[in-house]
């Protein structure tokens, strides 16, 4: 069974069913900035947006996705995440940047819900993407920065 | 002229002798500390941030090649078993499976130790290797494989296997000067028991690689903080000549000590690719790298502290045991105990008991984190004694020359550093946090010192190209795990050629270039290659001024090379870098350059005082850190922005040994329980306390012609036993063991 993503904008028939968003995403569009981290939900590595709001897109099923609107790192990196991405790299808000990319999806969301988040919104919004690496303290004022909040 | 020099090089604590090359004329001297620098020591941002911050840069687990196949390993369900057997029929039956490997399969590599075993020792310990079309049908495979296994008795207390002298290797037992009988003697004594818990590495890239052959050459991706040392250990594996194996390893997700060499990942791709004719990955799901991707061992440790009335050091005794697992290095847990403090009279001993537990693997500072931990909790239990402030005490028992050696430093700011944190901590006002609080929490402040390595040494080299563009090319040995070390060998390589940043590119992360860099380990990339890439670019540069002086016939002591412009000293020429270089045309200046040796009569070490301010919730057991200020003497600082971040992430680390992580195991199977990020409690945002930082940026003179040290492992070293010290300085009590869980707190607070 196929069926259709919107991803990026683009439209895709994907099959078949019953996988991962994130497989479909990384094995079949070849949209590798989205990364497989723990596969269980729990890091944000494979946060994507749907409709706009930010999925650990290792837990969805690409199918219950149909008639959504997709977008990955690369999709916000077309100018949309674009005073996010240039604050990360001016604040030094990644290392090893394995997990950025959804550092950057997840911001994306809190900084189009709530464009002059509090720290304690950007706390919140932000538990879920864990950067081992620790460049937490850099990610929230690579957010304020590109809120023009200092 | 090169000449072969014979030196000592260290790495975390291990000192061996290497020939290395040394090139005589090479006459680069350390920068003076009045010099003025256009770009070292300034920050800048990563040069490739924008293209991880895009997502577009590719780690090994993005590794995608043409007819790849994927993997899947079989791991030890239990602690300790023997495996009855294996339905290999069954898993070659399943569609797409294409090479079935267990621990009797006839291997074409040879490794020190099996690459699958029959009788695993530990849970998660590989078994057997299903590589397929796809990891569905990989993991299929595995499944069909129907392992039956005998379970067999296990051991997960060290303690269990100290009384029973199970150890990996013999316990080691060193002494200066007679630790017992100044114990005895000593005005005051204090004796302090306390455990310091596994933590996993868990870094968000699993350990991977990809491996590939075409005929005799290997290709492999693969996930590691040593490039060159997985060549060498791929090579041997397969008896090959090292420049048939290339080794690439641009980018990795994190590593933390825990990605030493070719690793099992890229042996065990390397063996598949051969035995199928196909590229082969090897990923670690979450839960094989939680149980099987790293672990620093618990340690369970006794110190006894002894001192005059003024705080003078008498007496040091202190033993540690060591969950070891099932092997490696024995980590220097013992190494603070001997060499943070004067003291005449030491003793240490330490047991690396053998537990049925994956081997403990090196975790930022390995060793030293552990024992700073317990020492210097058992420094404050000592300042309490003697009714001291603890600061005061640690300034008093300062080591002006190394306890083992009786060797001078090479350089040490550490009191300095203490004043420094104090006055950026409030030290002064410190019991003003007792005081009952409007919000009913507790509070205290603790400090604790950093003692580590660092020094880096040979052997490192570097290549310096200019092109007629007036742009530099230089290659390196490094492979950047995240430290951003490829943007200080940008800066330092521009600063030396007098050009702009975005006109010098760094290259690394390849072995095929074959210009070697050291394992990225044990805070040793920057001293090490850094003075490397200065002298190649020294060279280039002054090659470059003799051109100038041919172009603009002036004398070359006239002329001076600074931000992309020769200039004479006397105004008249201001030109582009370009008017000079334009003239190569198709030809380039080339240099390359290596480390020189380390000063002999010197003990390399970095120093530093951390000081955590805790918030206490008696009622519901949490602990918060609020602050953190974090002051390191690590010499020249290259770029302060990475260095900053280096010391935020090193923090937060060391925060979690103190707050929230542990591995936690099952004691009736010996199967660890929390094997995920969701129940292994690593850091989030919302727990970061603020962070100052400041460094004394001293360049360390008697090191080669830069004047940096490692900042790896420096601040992870010394946070846990901060955080410990602010918790007993809150609620007057002290946990004997880490982490200050919402339980544990409670249990020690009733």
């Amino acid at each position: 069974m196929s069926f259709t993503l919107l991803v990026n904008g683009e439209q895709h028939q994907v099959s078949p069913a019953g996988r991962r968003l994130l497989a479909v995403l990384r094995d079949d569009l070849e949209l590798l900035g989205t990364k497989l981290a723990c596969g269980e939900g729990a890091c944000g590595a494979c946060a994507v947006l749907v409709d706009g709001k930010p999925v650990n897109s290792c837990l969805l099923l690409a199918d219950a996705a149909e008639g959504h609107e997709i977008v990955t790192i690369e999709g916000l990196s077309r100018g949309r995440a674009g005073a996010l991405q240039e604050a990360f790299v001016a604040e030094d808000a990644l290392q090893c940047g394995y997990c950025t990319p959804g550092q950057i999806v997840s911001a994306t969301a809190l900084l189009e819900r709530t464009p002059q988040p509090s720290r304690e919104q950007i706390h919140e919004a932000m538990a879920g993407n864990l950067c081992r690496c620790g460049a937490y303290p850099k990610i929230e004022r690579a957010i304020l920065r590109a809120a023009g909040v200092s | 002229m090169t000449r072969f020099v014979k030196t000592q090089k260290e790495l975390e604590g291990r000192y061996e002798d290497v020939w290395v090359l040394v090139d005589e004329a090479d006459d680069t001297v350390s920068w003076t500390p009045d010099q003025e620098l256009s770009l070292v020591g300034h920050p800048a941002p990563r040069h490739d941030g924008a293209a991880r911050a895009a997502g577009r840069v590719r780690y090994t687990a993005d590794v995608v090649l043409t007819g790849m196949l994927h993997t899947a390993v079989l791991r030890s369900p239990v602690a300790h078993g023997r495996v009855r057997s294996l339905d290999v029929d069954a898993a070659w039956a399943v569609p797409g499976v294409r090479a079935v490997v267990g621990p009797e399969t006839e291997l074409s590599l040879t490794t020190r130790a099996p690459l699958l075993t029959a009788e695993p020792a530990y849970a998660g310990q590989p078994i057997a290797l299903v590589a397929a079309d796809t990891l569905e049908a990989a993991v299929e495979g595995v499944r069909a494989l129907g392992l039956d296994l005998e379970v067999l008795p296990h051991m997960i207390d060290p303690q269990d296997a100290v009384n029973e002298q199970r150890f990996t290797t013999d316990p080691s037992d060193v002494a200066r000067g007679d630790a017992e009988a100044a114990l005895a003697a000593a005005e005051v004594t204090i004796e302090l028991e306390l455990e310091t818990p596994a933590q996993h590495h868990s870094a968000l890239e699993p350990h991977g690689a990809v491996a590939t052959w075409d005929g005799d050459h290997l290709t492999a991706w693969v996930s590691t903080q040593g490039m060159f040392s997985a060549r060498e250990e791929l090579a041997k594996a397969f008896g090959l000549r090292t420049d048939s194996v290339r080794v690439l390893t641009e980018f990795v997700g994190g590593a933390f000590g825990a990605k030493q060499g070719a690793g099992f990942e890229a042996l065990a791709a390397a063996e598949l690719a051969r035995l199928t004719g196909r590229p082969v990955r090897v990923v670690n799901d979450r839960h094989a790298e939680q149980l099987d991707g790293g672990r620093r061992a618990l340690t369970r440790q006794t110190i006894r502290l002894g001192a005059d009335r003024d705080g003078t050091l008498r007496a040091i005794d202190a033993d540690a045991v060591v969950s070891m697992g099932q092997g490696g290095w024995v980590f220097p847990v013992m190494i603070p105990a001997r060499t943070v403090y004067h003291c005449d009279n030491v003793r240490a001993l330490t047991f690396p008991a053998k537990t049925n537990l994956r081997a403990q693997h090196a975790f930022r500072a390995p060793g030293v984190t552990e024992g700073v931990t317990a020492l210097e909790q058992a420094m404050d239990e000592l300042a309490l004694a003697l009714d001291m402030d603890p600061l005061e005490l640690r300034r008093r028992n300062h080591a002006e020359v190394d306890q083992v050696s009786g060797l001078p430093y090479s350089s040490k700011h550490l009191l300095a550093c203490y004043d420094r944190a104090a006055e950026l901590a409030g030290w002064e006002a410190r019991d003003e946090l007792r005081l009952p609080q409007p919000d009913g929490l507790l509070r205290g402040m603790g400090c604790a010192t950093q003692i580590w390595w660092g020094g880096g040494g040979p052997p490192a080299h570097a290549t310096v190209r200019l092109d007629a563009d007036g742009h530099a090319l230089v290659v390196t040995g490094i492979q950047d795990i995240g430290t951003g070390t490829l943007t200080g060998a940008r800066i330092v390589a521009a600063e030396e050629l007098g050009l702009q940043l975005d006109h010098v590119t760094v290259i690394g992360g390849d072995t095929r270039n074959n210009v070697y860099g050291p394992v990225a380990g044990g805070s040793q990339t920057t001293p090490s290659v850094m003075p490397a890439i200065r002298s190649a670019a020294a060279k280039v540069r002054k090659t470059l001024l003799q051109l100038a002086g041919d172009v603009f016939e002036i004398a070359v002591e006239d002329l001076e090379l600074r931000d992309g412009r020769v200039r004479s000293h006397d105004g008249a020429i201001d030109a582009d870098v370009t008017e000079v270089t334009e003239k190569l045309g198709d030809a380039t200046i080339d240099a390359s350059g290596s480390r020189g040796v380390n000063p002999e009569g010197f003990v390399v070490n970095t120093f530093g005082c951390q000081i955590a301010q805790v918030s206490v919730d008696p009622g519901i057991g949490e602990v918060r850190v609020e602050r953190i200020v974090a002051v390191h003497d690590v010499g020249r600082i290259v770029n302060p922005l990475t260095a900053s971040s280096q010391v935020e992430g090193g923090v937060l680390q060391g925060m979690a040994i103190a707050l929230s992580e542990e591995q936690v195991i099952d004691p009736t199977t010996g199967v660890p329980l929390n094997a995920h990020l969701d129940d292994y409690k690593i850091p989030t945002i919302a727990d970061v306390p603020e962070i100052v930082i400041d460094f004394p940026n001293v360049g360390d003179l008697n090191l080669p012609n830069v004047g940096a040290k490692g900042l790896g492992e420096p601040p992870i070293v010394p946070t846990a036993a901060a955080i410990a010290n602010a918790f007993a300085h809150a609620t007057g009590r002290r946990a004997t063991a880490l982490p200050l869980t919402r339980a544990r707190v409670i249990e020690v607070l009733s």
